[in-house]
């Protein structure tokens, strides 16, 4: 086993009221290579590899996107707010430039 | 009249490097000489909360808050979890099927660890611990130093021990390898004739260019650590090797003798404090 890429945790706040602004917080494990270091035994480059996609949906609907590059560090943390208005699964996709997709669904239950 | 001075001159010239040659080569024998005799104690320069301040006062809060927003090493956490209840080895044994399930019977033993033990007669960390077991009670192979399922399974072992004060003991056989390791604290080495003292205790809390020096007091307390630096989780015996690179000494290999006595030595001198794995820091 070695470092896990696409694990993720996602964390929101446990008691919700309705229309409440809660904020969101997801990391993900993700080396986010830049495609500029090099491999310090062989001393070629190491291909660039990193997220440049994440989208998040609240219930169908597109709240908000986001493009990342390589500028963006390893293990890449990001932090939203969110008006919880109704009861609904919100779902983070993350894809990077190899074709990698990984996506987790957490509910959003207000009171 | 000239012919004489020359000569005169050329014999003043190889004196004085004769004599400059010696006194090199004195004040080094006297300087390998007292390092490796006697140990001369530092005091330290501020107090651990002194230190605190001041650490509070350059970095702020930044790191503290990465920490409690999101930890990537809290992920490895749960790959921990999953290898401790996973079968491995000829006897079909995992570590579950002794210490109980989710560890119920290791709660509190990573506080007092680095001990004593006389089958090795010598020091024993977690991580030697945990593949002595792998090969004496499970028949499997012993996980590689730094690998990721070596850190994960350590990172699970010590958070059963989360808030719990350490509580490491030096006494009986212990003793001579605590004072080896507080001597290889106090030995002077590499090309910049350092050792961990000068900067941990004499010089903490003040700068080292752009750092702040860290205190001697909570080394060894949030180990294994996710470091920012290494974008990665790793141990307290990578911090070491990586200290002794950056003072040009030849690291040495992981679970070295000295290293895991160093390591008792450390943590002893963070008695008292609660053990907080996984650690984040710069």
């Amino acid at each position: 086993m070695s470092k896990r890429i696409g694990k993720i945790k996602i964390r929101i706040p446990r008691n919700i009221k309705k229309g409440d602004i809660i904020p969101i917080k997801a990391l993900i494990i993700h080396p986010m290579e830049t495609g500029f270091r090099k491999d310090k035994k062989t001393g070629k480059l190491i291909p660039a590899y990193y997220i440049n996609d994440v989208t998040v949906y609240y219930g169908n609907e597109v709240i908000t996107r986001c493009e990342w590059t390589i500028a963006v560090s390893a293990d890449p943390f990001m932090t939203f707010y969110l008006k919880a208005d109704k009861a609904a699964p919100l779902r983070i996709i993350w894809k990077d430039n190899k074709g990698g997709v990984y996506e987790k669904t957490v509910q959003i239950s207000p009171k | 009249m000239n012919r004489k001075r020359l000569a005169l001159l050329q014999v003043l010239m190889a004196l004085s490097v004769i004599i400059v040659i010696t006194s090199i080569e004195f004040v080094g024998s006297v300087r390998a000489g007292s390092t490796e005799t006697e140990i001369v104690e530092y005091t330290p320069s501020i107090s651990p909360e002194e230190y605190e301040r001041r650490y509070k006062e350059f970095y702020g809060d930044t790191t503290k808050q990465m920490a409690e927003e999101g930890n990537p090493g809290e992920l490895m956490l749960e790959d921990g979890e999953e290898l401790f209840h996973s079968v491995d080895g000829s006897k079909g044994k995992s570590c579950a099927s002794c210490h109980g399930e989710n560890g119920k019977d290791l709660v509190g033993a990573a506080t007092t660890f680095p001990k004593y033990d006389p089958e090795i007669k010598g020091i024993k960390t977690v991580a030697l611990q945990i593949n002595m077991c792998r090969e004496k009670r499970m028949g499997a192979k012993p996980l590689k130093y730094e690998s990721y399922d070596q850190l994960a399974l350590e990172l699970y072992v010590k958070s059963l021990s989360n808030g719990m004060p350490i509580n490491v003991s030096i006494d009986g056989p212990a003793g001579p390898f605590y004072e080896k390791g507080k001597a290889f604290y106090y030995k002077r080495q590499g090309q910049f004739n350092f050792n961990c003292a000068i900067c941990h205790v004499k010089y903490a809390g003040y700068m080292a260019r752009a750092n702040l020096i860290s205190h001697y007091r909570g080394h060894a307390d949030h180990w294994p650590s996710y470091r920012l630096k290494w974008g990665a989780v790793g141990s307290l015996q990578r911090r070491f090797r990586g200290c002794m690179k950056n003072t040009r000494t030849k690291p040495l290999p992981y679970q070295s003798e000295e290293y895991r006595n160093l390591e008792l030595y450390l943590t002893y001198i963070s008695n008292g404090l609660p053990i907080q794995v996984p650690g984040f820091r710069m």
